[in-house]
């Protein structure tokens, strides 16, 4: 435990630093897309337990963060749920659709697994646009309503209540992805990811724990959705595509696939970049994809990867 | 029964599109392993300038179609060169986000070069041939003609040919491949340049038959990639017989069932098959 010093004075670093940010930034919009950020951490770290961990490209999750979104805003509509209620179902409906996807996908490898999730998301997105007695189709859902009014002791109507909010559930959400990493399942995960076969050969089921790593992202995905639909108050299937999916997995890769401070790092930087890239127009496309293909080559382990790279550097130059 | 004469047509000319799509990808997958995802975007960069040139430069169209294909040959050679041989020692994901931040810049440059607006390339193939109560318009037959000849010259230059040979002896087994003084440098190129030809050829029949426009690409790459789980990864008969199984149960879903669910119903036919046979129609087990 003593060797980790340094990376818990880190994690707390950040915490406190994501704390007192709305006290800092001016701009409220900044507020905005940190709160997008932070909904982004809990989608990344779901994704980064399939990928990163597990070795299976998922291109679903955007999918199932629009389930998760669907789910609470229809609860609430159609039955009259609480918004509590409806956030915490969200990613237990989720889950059942992350089932029977990945049931029948998680029987192929490779780049076969990632082409049929992402049929699942062209699916999913599909049903979202073409269902309209449900699903409002393209018009979407509107007047989702936050957690609570502004008569309670905590204003919802403000933004820097549900900053804290998500603040809160990615922080614990990352935890949980780090209790189930560093558990006898996480051990597991990344074996599957080594050599498959292996495990399979020391007589573990690699499949109910690659079932376990997808469901859980796919969960981790549901809350973020619903986080994110009572947070916009609306949704349409526009930003539960595949583009979404993708960010998920760039979110995972541009920070650090198999850590848990990656996608923490990716999720606010595919957040932020194209914002910051909105000067150049048109180009802008063109830029962050050039930024994309530059990192690969030039840091294939991500952002994570190039810190502790110059972090043991450093401290191999102090003794 | 003329009912489903007339969708199998019609299935045959948009399968013949994802054919043209999947032997690029399919080619480029088997020797590299590369999940080449730029590939629709390249490919509707092709038609776009097939459309640019005959529009607005007055172009004839095989006139266009030819500077078209250089380009792709060029932009093909470019793309291997510059992005996808610095990660070729990498792990396969990495190749794979390569692809994804290609595709944002040509969908980009796409945009920057011929804008927003949805693009029909002109053609004066308006004729319509009737054979016993199936209607055939004559740009669709061409466009299936032209698949099926490409296909079968694709497939003549890589079974007969030295360079071909070269290719296979690649994709079966790299190490013995370079043993046997196959240079591993060239064919990469030659690959990416043969596979952008052909991208470029479906992306002006795409043009031509339906319409450009962006974020078209991305979904032809994802019909694809389709084919190829269809047919089995890296297997040309496999892309062709699974680009037809595509297109042809897209026109049955689209006239039969509903058309708004026709994607939704070619993904089931994928997702079966795979869980049938999952390594592909064609796939070797």
């Amino acid at each position: 435990m003593m060797t980790l010093r340094p990376t818990h004075a880190l994690w707390l670093a950040a915490l406190v630093g994501l704390a007192l940010l709305p006290q800092i930034i001016a701009v409220k919009y900044y507020l905005h897309l940190s709160i997008l950020a932070l909904i982004w951490v809990i989608a990344a770290q779901g994704q980064n337990l399939i990928q990163g961990y597990t070795g299976y490209v998922s291109i679903v999750q955007a999918g199932f963060i629009g389930i998760g979104a669907y789910s609470t805003a229809l609860m609430g509509i159609h039955y009259g749920l609480p918004v509590w209620l409806t956030i915490l179902l969200a990613p237990l409906v989720t889950a059942l659709f992350a089932v029977a996807t990945g049931y029948p996908s998680l029987r192929v490898k490779g780049h076969y697994f990632a082409i049929v999730t992402l049929a699942f998301n062209l699916v999913i997105f599909i049903v979202l646009m073409n269902f309209t007695e449900l699903t409002e189709g393209e018009a979407g859902i509107t007047g989702i309503p936050r957690p609570g009014g502004s008569d309670g002791w905590l204003d919802w109507r403000d933004r820097e209540t549900y900053y804290y909010f998500v603040l809160i559930l990615a922080a614990l959400m990352t935890g949980l992805a780090a209790l189930i990493v560093r558990s006898r399942i996480g051990r597991i995960l990344v074996a599957i990811r080594q050599n498959e076969d292996l495990v399979g050969a020391i007589g573990i089921s690699a499949w109910k724990y690659k079932l376990f790593a997808f469901v859980t992202s796919a969960m981790y995905a549901g809350l973020a959705g619903a986080v994110y639909a009572h947070y916009q108050s609306f949704i349409n299937p526009e930003i539960f595509g595949v583009a979404q999916s993708l960010d998920a997995i760039l979110a995972v890769i541009i920070g650090g696939s198999g850590t848990i401070a990656g996608p923490v790092i990716g999720a606010f930087f595919v957040v932020f970049l194209p914002e910051y890239l909105r000067f150049a127009d048109s180009f802008r496309l063109i830029i962050y994809g050039l930024v994309l293909v530059l990192a690969t080559i030039f840091m294939p382990r991500g952002i994570v990867g190039v810190a502790t790279g110059l972090a043991a550097r450093i401290a191999r130059r102090g003794k | 029964m003329i009912e489903i004469l007339q969708q199998i047509i019609n299935g045959m000319a948009i399968g013949g599109v994802y054919v043209l799509i999947a032997l690029g990808l399919t080619t480029v997958f088997g020797i590299l392993g590369i999940a080449h995802f730029a590939h629709g975007s390249v490919s509707m960069f092709g038609g776009y300038l097939t459309f640019f040139l005959v529009s607005a430069q007055g172009l004839p169209l095989a006139a266009a179609i030819v500077i078209a294909l250089a380009t792709g040959f060029v932009l093909g050679l470019l793309i291997e060169l510059l992005a996808y041989r610095p990660v070729r020692n990498a792990s396969h994901i990495n190749a794979f986000i390569v692809a994804l931040g290609l595709t944002m810049m040509v969908e980009g440059l796409n945009l920057e070069f011929f804008g927003h607006e949805q693009v029909v390339i002109p053609t004066d193939f308006d004729r319509v041939f009737n054979l016993g109560g199936v209607t055939i318009p004559e740009l669709r037959l061409y466009v299936i003609l032209a698949a099926a000849l490409l296909i079968a010259a694709m497939t003549l230059f890589v079974e007969k040919t030295k360079t071909g040979q070269a290719i296979r002896a690649v994709a079966e087994n790299r190490d013995a491949a370079i043993l046997m003084g196959v240079n591993v440098n060239t064919i990469p190129l030659v690959v990416f340049a043969i596979s952008t030809m052909l991208g470029v050829c479906a992306g002006i029949m795409v043009g031509a038959l339906f319409a450009i426009a962006p974020g078209i690409g991305e979904g032809l790459v994802i019909k694809g990639f389709a084919v190829l789980i269809l047919g089995g990864l890296g297997s040309i008969p496999g892309a062709v017989i699974g680009g037809l199984v595509l297109g042809i149960t897209e026109a049955l879903a689209a006239g039969f069932l509903s058309s708004a669910y026709k994607d939704v119903i070619a993904f089931v036919v994928m997702i079966t098959v795979l869980l049938v046979r999952p390594q592909g129609l064609m796939g070797k087990a």
